[in-house]
């Protein structure tokens, strides 16, 4: 689903963020980014939707090689992976289930499937009861659920989660996962950026440790000190 | 087939986007009010100072002086020719009787011109020519003819007048076109800021998977309104002074190169709404494509 072929992420300013970096993911795999800020994470993350190019090496994202995507195809791209971020990038001026249909109508679909698919994905969500509602007045908890929802509702077939639980009580956070972890048996394939070693540790999968933009462990069922000693 | 629902959307988008940040829509309304204003009152009085010297331009004509014992069959060559010449706009033949009798009408009791013994003007032929920059190059033509005494159309002041006429009408074009750029860096500016405080949301967008051209029509949109607007403001506040100021500034100040018959409001007006729009809508597109490009 996901390959990275020695990938090596150089930024204008010179800050190296990815070292030849070598990495699989397969479709419907659960897998955990962990390290601390700065290791590079968030570039990983970056390649996989384009927002960035890395300097060296290639990126294939569900069989396509994404140094030969013109800019034409990178919206294409980005349907196919959604994305949820620590502040949840919300539009607070819109309501629960207009920040959900946003991301179907932004991409053209039918106002017909707009009104078929925004209810039932706030409904696994959590959120049907609070659609009316403005993120102003959700707590942080109900706002990465409805970030969650629009993340999903153009049916992706992967997830990108940045630092989801980073503004989220613990309570909350086992929430948020165990939402994850629903959304990952269905078959969407789910990647986790995280320091968050509770999370980590309560759920045993995959677990990549970044340390200075290169993969030092690589585990499966690990815990969040992989390769820490 | 026709979605409604997504015609809706994108105007509900246009329409609440306009409406959410009022204090900043209304600075980039009230900017583009004001260049409009400020370049309307400029082209007016530019259309009416170009219209005042071509009114003086047109006065210049050619006298083409016959000699009293031309040949009829020269005079006649030189008529055909005038009447083939693609250059000359009219012809008007002033015999001797009819000059003397002008120039009596002239200089009622200045001068007795029964005093002369003979009529000592010669017939004339007054040409005007379609362009009256023409009208050198025609004289000396012209004077080649055997049926012609002399040439006169005032040389000297002529080509002054022409070389002037020339000139002004450069430079206006000029201040014309400093001024258009003044205007549309200044709106830029403003709605590149209303653009600039969306970022985020530009952002959003691009990362929900929406093309270049989805980000962008909102914001164009947004640029004609602005601009159509503004425009519609300026023009509003250019009609009240110019139906209240204009009367009293023609009979008041004659000397001003004033003529608000010259100019057409309308046309005006279509003019300055077209550009109102027009920079409004490059202004947003050019300001949304630097965040899109980002990306």
């Amino acid at each position: 689903m996901i390959v990275f072929r020695d990938v090596s992420l150089v930024y204008p300013n010179g800050v190296r963020a990815l070292s030849e970096v070598s990495l699989t993911v397969a479709r419907g795999e659960f897998l955990f980014l962990v390290g601390s800020t700065g290791q590079g994470k968030s570039s990983l993350l970056k390649c996989i939707t384009r927002e960035v190019r890395p300097t060296d090496g290639e990126v294939e994202v569900d069989g396509q090689a994404l140094s030969l995507l013109r800019p034409g195809d990178i919206p294409y791209l980005r349907r196919k992976v959604g994305v949820v971020f620590q502040d949840f990038k919300l539009l607070h001026n819109k309501t629960v289930w207009e920040n959900v249909a946003y991301a179907l109508q932004v991409t053209g679909a039918r106002s017909r499937d707009v009104l078929r698919r925004v209810p039932r994905m706030l409904d696994m969500v959590g959120l049907a009861h609070k659609s009316k509602m403005f993120p102003y007045e959700l707590s942080g908890g109900e706002q990465q659920r409805t970030a969650i929802a629009r993340s999903l509702v153009n049916n992706p077939l992967i997830l990108l989660c940045d630092e989801p639980t980073g503004n989220l009580d613990p309570q909350t956070s086992g929430e948020i996962m165990t939402l994850l972890a629903r959304i990952n048996a269905k078959g969407t394939t789910v990647i986790v950026a995280t320091h968050n070693q509770g999370i980590v540790d309560r759920m045993r999968r995959r677990v990549v440790r970044l340390v200075n933009g290169r993969i030092t462990h690589d585990e499966e069922r690990g815990r969040y000190h992989v390769g820490l000693g | 087939m026709w979605d409604w629902g997504r015609v809706r959307f994108f105007w509900a988008e246009v329409v609440q986007n306009f409406t959410r940040n009022v204090p900043m829509a209304l600075t980039a309304i009230g900017t583009v009010a004001i260049s409009i204003i400020l370049l309307g009152v400029f082209l007016y009085l530019r259309t009416s100072f170009d219209s005042v010297m071509k009114t003086l331009v047109d006065q210049v004509a050619l006298s083409i002086y016959l000699r009293d014992d031309a040949r009829p069959g020269d005079v006649r060559a030189l008529a055909a020719r005038l009447a083939a010449d693609p250059r000359v706009d009219s012809v008007r033949y002033v015999s001797k009787k009819q000059a003397i009798e002008h120039l009596r009408q002239t200089l009622r009791g200045q001068f007795n011109l029964n005093l002369l013994n003979t009529n000592p003007l010669p017939n004339t032929i007054v040409v005007h020519a379609r362009h009256p920059a023409d009208i050198p190059v025609l004289a000396q033509e012209l004077g080649r003819s055997p049926a012609v005494a002399a040439v006169n159309y005032g040389q000297g002041i002529t080509e002054k007048l022409l070389r002037a006429e020339r000139w002004l009408s450069a430079a206006g074009l000029i201040v014309v076109g400093l001024l258009l750029v003044a205007t549309a860096l200044i709106m830029y500016n403003t709605i590149r800021l209303t653009v600039f405080a969306r970022q985020r949301e530009i952002h959003i967008m691009q990362l929900v998977g929406a093309t270049g051209w989805t980000v962008r029509w909102p914001f164009v949109f947004e640029g004609i309104l602005s601009g159509l607007c503004g425009a519609l403001l300026g023009l509003t506040a250019l009609a009240l002074v110019y139906h209240s100021l204009a009367p009293a500034f023609v009979v008041n100040l004659p000397f001003l190169p004033f003529h608000p018959t010259s100019v057409s409001p309308l046309h005006l007006s279509l003019e300055l709404l077209t550009i109102g729009v027009l920079v409004g809508m490059l202004s947003s597109l050019l300001s949304v494509s630097r965040y899109v490009e980002v990306a």
